[in-house]
């Protein structure tokens, strides 16, 4: 899955594309919405179907009866026709009736795509700035495309992080701090011996651990 | 950690109204106007068709049961009835008869009564002979009224279908409308309990405390989501760790060194201390 592609920046809120290959980002999620509707839309729609079909073929069948027994009477060919298309009309509104259901079924199924990719993105978002973090990086956070769900969600997770990264770049400018007053310390001072090479050793230690640091909050 | 058996309460069942809610509430008013639309669409071809084969029905003639007495009977039946006179009766002449139909033929068939001074006669009705009753009557009988009992049978049968097909288009979208609300809130709310769930631990996060992560409910959807979780919230305690390492190391080198009262050293034992704190 790609990244979301930022198009421009207005205000804090940057403006992302949404991309229909990028639609389905949790199949789980999204799809169980949209075949659970589907499938009640399509029970729905058959069962209506059927029953207004049956009411015309009884219709239908009632007008034919009395066609053909006057076409009979009257040797009129045209009175057979009418009774084909009213057979034809008949099959017309079944193919009606499924484009209807169909086109039901369609523009359900989209919505519910739509709807359920805006949960779905932001999730999907965070979940790649979890994975991150799982990865020690505790880098600037981007605000969500608008028009997302998870809004209130969105923002808690924004301040988690931005309270995290700001307390670990504390630290990591307290311990820096300290590593100059220990290093300025130990020309100053009488250490002992190799105990002063430990010290300087852990230091040295600490000096590359901020700098892995920096970078990670970075 | 094995999941515990968390029992999920109505109580509890909107914990984020604003996701839950709008989610739902757009399901279901989409689904109720569609509904609407293919309801009216489906009514109107149902009342007309309906209206069709019921004026179809009613255009078909039965078998007659006897053409004779029929045809005398529809002549009968097709005669104006004679309209009484709204006159008051004249006291010095006698009521005047009602006025026969015009070529009803109604005044042969009465019989006459002639008063000669004193006595009164009754004359009989010249009616003319009726014809000899068909050997199949009462076969034409039954045709007929099996007929007119069927035709009867299927009216009924096309208004029952169509107030068939009204319910069950009324009775569809009220269920559809309250299924998916329900369905719509549970299913949000598999999605929002996680979510919820997920937002505690920000919150002790955001405060600097980084206890133990505890699995979700079974049923619970965004396993993934919260497995995605746990690794960061792993992630930023091996941060911690990897600081209580270092910064131990340095104090107790610096306690060998007899640099231990360092005020830089005091500093860090303050951060120490707290990041230990945070991980209880």
């Amino acid at each position: 899955m790609s990244e979301p592609v930022v198009t421009k920046e207005v205000g804090q809120a940057p403006v992302y594309k949404r991309r229909l290959s990028n639609f389905l980002l949790d199949k789980r999620l999204q799809l169980r919405y949209v075949i659970l509707v589907v499938t009640l839309s399509g029970l729905i729609a058959g069962t209506l179907g059927y029953l207004l079909y049956q009411q015309r073929s009884l219709a239908v069948d009632s007008i034919a009866s009395d066609l053909k027994e006057l076409a009979a009477q009257s040797n009129d060919v045209g009175l057979s026709n009418v009774v084909d298309e009213f057979h034809s009309d008949n099959i017309a509104l079944v193919y009606k009736m499924i484009g209807a259901g169909l086109g039901l079924v369609l523009v359900l199924s989209i919505y519910l795509l739509m709807m359920t990719h805006k949960v779905a993105g932001p999730l999907y978002k965070v979940s790649m700035y979890f994975d991150r973090m799982a990865a020690g990086k505790l880098g600037t956070v981007t605000p969500l495309r608008r028009g997302d769900m998870l809004q209130d969600f969105f923002a808690a997770f924004r301040d988690m992080h931005l309270a995290v990264r700001s307390r670990f770049i504390g630290d990591a400018e307290a311990m820096s701090r300290a590593l100059v007053g220990l290093r300025a310390s130990g020309n100053l001072a009488d250490y002992r011996g190799d105990q002063r090479a430990k010290l300087d050793d852990a230091l040295d230690a600490l000096e590359k651990h901020l700098e892995e640091r920096k970078k990670q909050l970075a | 950690m094995a999941a515990t058996g968390y029992k999920r309460s109505w109580k509890n069942l909107l914990i984020n109204k604003r996701y839950q809610l709008r989610f739902t509430l757009f399901m279901v008013g989409l689904s109720v106007v569609l509904m609407v639309g293919l309801g009216i669409w489906v009514m109107h071809t149902v009342n007309e068709t309906t209206r069709v084969a019921m004026t179809s029905l009613r255009g078909q003639a039965c078998p007659a049961v006897r053409d004779d007495l029929d045809d005398a009977a529809s002549e009968e039946d097709e005669a104006p009835a004679p309209r009484p006179s709204m006159k008051l009766p004249d006291e010095k002449q006698p009521p005047a008869a009602p006025a026969p139909a015009a070529g009803s033929g109604a005044d042969e068939r009465r019989p006459k009564v002639e008063i000669v001074e004193s006595s009164m006669t009754l004359m009989p009705d010249k009616k003319p002979a009726k014809p000899p009753i068909p050997a199949d009557f009462e076969d034409r009988i039954i045709k007929h009224w099996t007929c007119e009992l069927a035709q009867a049978g299927a009216l009924d049968q096309l208004e029952h279908g169509r107030w068939v097909i009204l319910w069950v288009l009324v009775g569809s979208g009220f269920m559809l409308a309250f299924g998916l609300a329900v369905y719509g809130i549970k299913t949000t709310h598999r999605v929002a309990g996680p979510l919820f769930k997920v937002r505690l631990y920000f919150a002790k996060m955001r405060d600097g405390r980084f206890d133990t992560v505890y699995n979700l409910r079974r049923g619970d959807q965004l396993v993934q989501f919260y497995n995605h979780f746990k690794a960061a919230h792993a992630g930023v305690v091996g941060l911690e760790k990897a600081d209580i390492e270092r910064i131990t190391a340095v104090i107790k080198a610096a306690e060998a060194a007899g640099a231990g009262e360092h005020e830089s050293i005091v500093q860090l034992r303050e951060i120490l201390a707290r990041k230990e704190k945070a991980l209880e």
